[in-house]
């Protein structure tokens, strides 16, 4: 079997995994805390609009004053990332501070996200139709960038969670909220600083996915499930951000080899759709099954509601 | 005596009742003076352990004042989180350590460290800061505690030496034990004692929560006695017996016991062959502790066997193991001569035993049901793939009307029955639907004197008329000897006994259960 | 039911707040609400969603969260695909009864569902892996699979063009027509229009009613009903009494599935006749909204054809209110997300006992 290995390969590879990797970055800071993500796809989603929305208009904005107009995809990244950041805080303070479901809470901000992302974008959707030219500029040095931008922000969690304090307060919210207070943790403001930070995470990586990645974007992409693939490379990751490498890295290039593949060989287009979605189910199977989980646990109170005063008897 | 007089911490008239009617502490007033050990004992339920945890924040009062010696003044604080406490200089250390186990010794000192900006250490500071600190502490207070080392890989007694060291080492004013000695071994707590007495002399307050007599005669300055939520008296420790202690304990039940004479059992009841048998029976409880250590047990048709012990000795440890609800490490349960031990709850079920466990909420009934259908589970009447309904809301009408649970109906749900009227409701089920053996639990914790009464004599019955096995403990002492044939004591996992609760004098058991 | 209805009330609000900023005049909205109640239309989504809501109910009585409806609603619709247009094919002489062949699409369909769901069950039993992200990615597992085989083996021969199966024989399909009439009394004419709807689908209409018996009947009286109420809120009790609970965890998985297959199986025969291509781009989403519908009937199943309909109605409300060039299907998720999320925000007023202290 021959792939060809060109530059155009190797950016797409590489915009692949920047993508997957951050989201699942942020959304792996998100859970260490102790707060379930089922909202994911939907904030995938609704980070791409509105980094669409964002990168149009600026650009747009930036033209008529007369500026060089190559800053619009950053801030397009920043404000999703922004956007992002600010439904995590909401959901870090309401999961905390509220007996009330993760799942629940997810589930709905899911189909919110869907539906916000659509707003978002359509717009500049129906005027501009191509947002090709709103996109990163297609060049390999921009495409490294970003994917060293992403490595680093890796690092960057990874010494936070590991290596800090704050980071040892995190990640007790999430094994034992209530020994995590006892030791002298706040664990709501905790939880919303990390929740705020794998957010913006998450909306920057989910900006990458329409301007990097695939540079299209119409409303009906938020039946693409892309944000299910992260959650399983955070799930059989362990959310670590350093194993995290690796697992995005291969994924992105399932996805990318799928796509090749199906180019090259015939392999028909909706096989190569489903074999993303496949191997996740059987990686998530794996995990389950074998001394993998004992390794690579989920936070001990991952989406257990943090409840203070119970009843006795 | 060695304190100064001066109140590091004062409560007063403070009040705690939690969801169900539950009073934790009904109009509690305490001082708690520098330089000072003072010793909170009280039976379990008396509010020792929401007391402190109210100093610590976990619990916020109903109502009452908390007041903190800031600065030679004695200033009404409002502590809503541990951190807060901690602020203050007040440490609580409990039974079971709260620590996180997935984080290494370093990590969890560096949590407490950097909330407390302790030393300049803030969130975003390395946690290698804080490694050469603790071993320095270490090296201080005689402890051998590697830093690195991940605490689930702890035994219990280092984890206690880790509280105590993140106590001291935030330089706490006021520490609070809660049942700390409790399951340390000897040597260990010899050191302990050691350390108490000379954070002491250094002027630290420190409030120790035991059932342990001795324990607390042995460093306390100042005892005081807790019950049902308040406070009966607080005396020095040269001025008062263990005896007149014990008795303040245990109290009133005294006087109870005197006044409901047990009915004679017949005089050589003829027991069945053997119905439940325990051999050389090791456990281990939730957090990996050696729960129950070597046991021996026989019960036999129509037989009650009962033990005796203060919560925490292994007693529901063994009782799960017995109807197979917690796998043991060693040894073997037989259930009318079959080996059931790692098979699991639905065997003994089968055989028809039944079982008033002591979390009756997590494990005994679902709150969220009907009376009916948490009946319904262990009658288990069916036409095949349909339950009769019909006998079962007979039953379930006859049974709420024996035990008087008030309730309106049987499709009332639990959830919005009282506490007891629930506990009614999970005791009741197991006790008449078994039909080869009963294990309970505290069978009538939270229930009032006369369901207390009907209960206890519905057991007998159905031991003596119907031949079952029982096998109970309960914390109630009374309760054990009023209704069995033969007392255990459970104490630190082992069983002392058999002893018969006819001839063996009271003391004799209160003495093997706080030793 | 006063949370539900609030919940409702805040829900819509807000969307109504949203699509406002997208200029959408807050009265055109409200009023394309109000009138999407009584539309025509809204009579097939209100027995097709009354059909998963209790299907889903089963689940979620256990607090088993099947959010695989969309695949299983899909899956099940495979065997009467191959049993119409190949197996049994009128054209190639019929050797068995249309009804039989009907009966053999709809067991095949609600059997195949069940195990396409007990395999999600057996997942989230045996493995503990949650069973929410495992259906979800179960559903683009059946949207891609079923392109392939349009796309493949069961690629219709007279589609002039378009990329799907065949239409079924119209012997097979369960559809009844009413005639057109002219009623010049516009009350009657209203009415005798959902009467012709109710007839076109009278099959949803059997269906419906068979699933809310079955429910009625499982639950009140047989011991698997009461186990899995328990299950839904105290597993530790159940396994207690020695009940095995992950078997029991995988047969109401399947159950539900069952029941979720046989609705599509219906769909399949009534409806839609065939097999599209990118199924995820023409699905009309049931087995999200289902979920919409089995939450907000709180889980009481005489509640549920009531939720129906105002999901329904909600949906058709979507689809009616013009924000310039957005398809309807989009605003759905807007406002199932927004009545969705204020219910799990105040579920918890139910549950706990609130105490508001200054």
């Amino acid at each position: 079997m021959v792939v060809q290995v060109s530059p155009d390969f190797l950016m797409r590879l590489s915009a692949a995994f920047s993508t997957l990797y951050l989201v699942a970055l942020g959304h792996s800071l998100f859970e260490k805390s102790g707060l379930l993500n089922l909202a994911i796809d939907g904030l995938f989603f609704l980070s791409t609009g509105v980094s669409v929305f964002t990168a149009v208009t600026v650009h747009h904005a930036l033209v008529s004053v007369g500026v060089p107009t190559a800053l619009a995809p950053l801030l397009a990244t920043l404000m999703s990332g922004f956007a992002s950041m600010l439904i995590g805080l909401l959901m870090a303070w309401i999961l905390t501070n509220l007996p009330v479901s993760h799942a629940a809470v997810g589930f709905s901000l899911m189909f919110l996200g869907y539906g916000l992302g659509i707003l978002a974008g359509y717009r500049v959707r129906l005027e501009v139709g191509n947002i090709r030219p709103y996109a990163y500029p297609y060049e390999l040095p921009t495409y490294l960038a970003a994917t060293a931008a992403a490595v680093a922000a890796g690092l960057a969690v990874h010494y936070l969670l590991h290596r800090t304090c704050f980071g040892a307060a995190i990640r007790s919210c999430g094994e034992n909220p209530h020994a995590a207070a006892s030791l002298g943790v706040r664990v709501s403001r905790v939880r919303m600083a990390a929740g705020a930070l794998g957010l913006f995470a998450l909306g920057c990586g989910a900006s990458l996915f329409p301007l990097l990645w695939q540079r299209y974007w119409d409303i009906k992409t938020y039946i693409l499930g892309y944000g299910w693939f992260a959650f399983t490379i955070a799930l059989a990751s362990g959310r670590h951000p350093l194993l995290l490498i690796p697992f995005a890295a291969v994924f992105g290039g399932l996805i990318e080899f799928a796509t090749a593949l199906q180019a090259l060989y015939g392999l028909q287009v909706d096989v190569a759709k489903m074999i993303p979605f496949v191997v996740s189910l059987a990686l998530m199977v794996v995990y389950g099954a074998t001394r993998l989980r004992k390794v690579l646990e989920p936070p001990s109170s991952l989406g257990k509601t943090y409840y203070k005063e119970e009843r006795t008897v | 005596m060695h304190h100064d007089g001066r109140v590091a911490v004062s409560v007063k008239d403070l009040r705690k009742s939690f969801p169900g009617g539950v009073t934790a502490l009904d109009g509690v007033s305490l001082d708690i003076h520098f330089g000072e050990i003072l010793a909170l004992l009280g039976e379990n339920g008396s509010g020792k352990s929401t007391l402190v945890k109210v100093l610590y924040g976990i619990y916020a009062p109903d109502s009452g004042e908390v007041r903190v010696n800031i600065g030679g003044k004695l200033t009404r604080v409002l502590i809503n989180e541990p951190i807060e406490a901690m602020h203050y200089g007040i440490v609580l250390v409990s039974q079971v350590p709260q620590l996180i186990d997935k984080l290494s010794v370093a990590e969890n000192l560096a949590i407490t460290l950097s909330s407390l900006k302790w030393k300049g250490a803030t969130s975003l500071s390395g946690v290698s800061r804080v490694s050469s600190v603790i071993e320095k502490e270490c090296e201080r207070l005689g402890l051998k505690i590697d830093p690195n080392e991940k605490v689930y890989n702890l035994t219990y007694t280092l984890k206690q030496q880790v509280e105590l060291l993140r106590a001291l080492t935030i330089g706490a004013r006021v520490l609070l034990l809660d049942e700390v000695l409790t399951y340390l071994p000897t040597r260990e707590k010899k050191r302990f004692y050691d350390i108490l007495l000379k954070l002491r002399k250094e002027g630290r307050s420190i409030v120790l929560i035991t059932h342990k007599l001795p324990e607390a005669f042995e460093v306390s300055d100042r005892i005081a006695v807790m019950r049902n939520g308040k406070i009966l008296g607080v005396v020095n420790a040269g001025e008062i017996t263990l005896q007149e202690v014990r008795s303040m304990m245990f109290g009133a039940a005294v006087k109870l016991l005197i006044n409901d004479k047990t009915p004679s059992r017949k005089a050589g009841k003829t027991l069945g062959g053997e119905e439940i048998v325990v051999e050389q029976l090791h456990v281990k409880d939730d957090y990996g502790r050696d729960a129950v250590r070597g046991v021996n047990l026989v019960v036999r048709k129509g037989e009650i066997v009962g033990i005796a012990g203060v919560a925490g000795n292994g007693q529901r440890e063994l009782l799960e193991a017995v109807v197979g609800l917690r796998r043991p490490e060693r040894g073997i349960v037989r259930i009318a001569g079959l080996d059931i031990t790692k098979r699991g709850a639905r065997l003994a079920r089968s055989l028809g035993v039944s079982f008033i466990p002591d979390r009756p909420l997590e494990y005994g009934c679902s709150v969220d049901h009907s009376v009916l259908d948490n009946m319904a589970v262990p009658f288990s009447l069916t036409n095949g793939l349909l339950l009769r309904w019909g006998r079962l809301r007979e039953i379930a009408e006859k049974v709420i009307g024996e035990y008087q649970v008030v309730a309106p109906g049987v499709d009332a749900s639990l959830k919005s029955l009282s506490g007891g009227n629930i506990m009614k409701v999970v005791v009741s089920k197991e006790i008449e639907s078994a039909s080869r053996a009963i294990v309970a639990h505290n069978p009538t914790r939270a229930l009032d004197e006369v369901s207390a009464a009907f209960v206890r004599q519905r057991i007998r019955s159905r031991a003596e008329r119907d031949r079952l096995a029982v096998l109970m403990a309960s914390e109630d002492l009374d309760e054990v000897l009023r209704m069995s044939d033969v007392v255990y004591v459970a104490n630190s996992g082992r069983l002392y006994g058999p002893l018969d609760p006819e001839s063996t004098p009271r003391e004799e058991v209160e003495k093997l259960m706080v030793m | 039911m006063v949370v539900s209805g609030l919940s409702l009330l805040l829900g819509l609000l807000i969307y109504v707040a949203i699509i406002g900023t997208f200029g959408v005049s807050p009265l055109d909205a409200l009023t394309s609400v109000a009138r999407a109640f009584v539309t025509p239309t809204v009579v097939k989504d209100l027995l097709v969603l009354s059909m998963l809501g209790y299907a889903l109910l089963v689940a979620f009585k256990a607090s088993l969260w099947n959010i695989g409806g969309e695949g299983q609603f899909y899956i099940s619709m495979l065997p009467g695909i191959v049993f119409t247009l190949y197996l049994f094919n009128p054209e190639q002489g019929g050797a068995i009864p249309p009804f039989a062949v009907v009966l053999l699409s709809v067991i095949g369909g609600s059997l195949l569902a069940a195990a396409w769901a007990a395999l999600a069950g057996a997942i989230k039993a045996y493995l503990q892996i949650d069973e929410v992200p495992v259906t979800v990615i179960m559903n683009y597992v059946v949207y891609y699979l079923l392109n392939f085989l349009v796309w493949g083996p069961l690629k219709g021969k007279r589609t002039y063009g378009y990329l799907r199966t065949d239409e079924i024989p119209s012997v097979y399909r369960l559809n009844f027509r009413l005639p057109m009439l002219y009623i010049s009394d516009p009350a009657l004419s209203f009415l005798y229009s959902i009467a012709r709807q109710v007839a076109y689908y009278s099959s949803f209409v059997v269906g419906a009613s068979l699933a809310a018996v079955f429910v009625w009947w499982v639950f009140k009286f047989t011991k698997l009903g009461l186990y899995i109420r328990i299950m839904g809120s105290n597993p530790n009790y159940l396994r207690a009494t020695g009940v095995n609970t992950r078997v029991l965890a995988v047969a109401t998985m399947a159950l539900s599935g069952a029941m979720v297959g046989f609705a599509g199986s219906l769909y399949l025969l009534t409806e839609l006749g065939r097999l599209p291509y990118e199924l995820e781009r023409q699905t009309a989403g049931y087995g999200y909204l289902a979920v919409l519908v089995a939450w907000l009937s709180l889980l009481d199943y005489r509640l549920v054809p009531l939720s129906a309909y105002i999901v329904s109605a909600l949906r058709n409300a979507g689809t009616t209110i013009q924000v310039a060039g957005l398809g309807g299907v989009e605003q759905t998720l807007i406002l199932i997300g927004s009545v969705l999320l204020v219910y799990s925000l105040t579920r918890f007023l139910i549950e706990y006992e609130v105490r508001v202290e200054w």
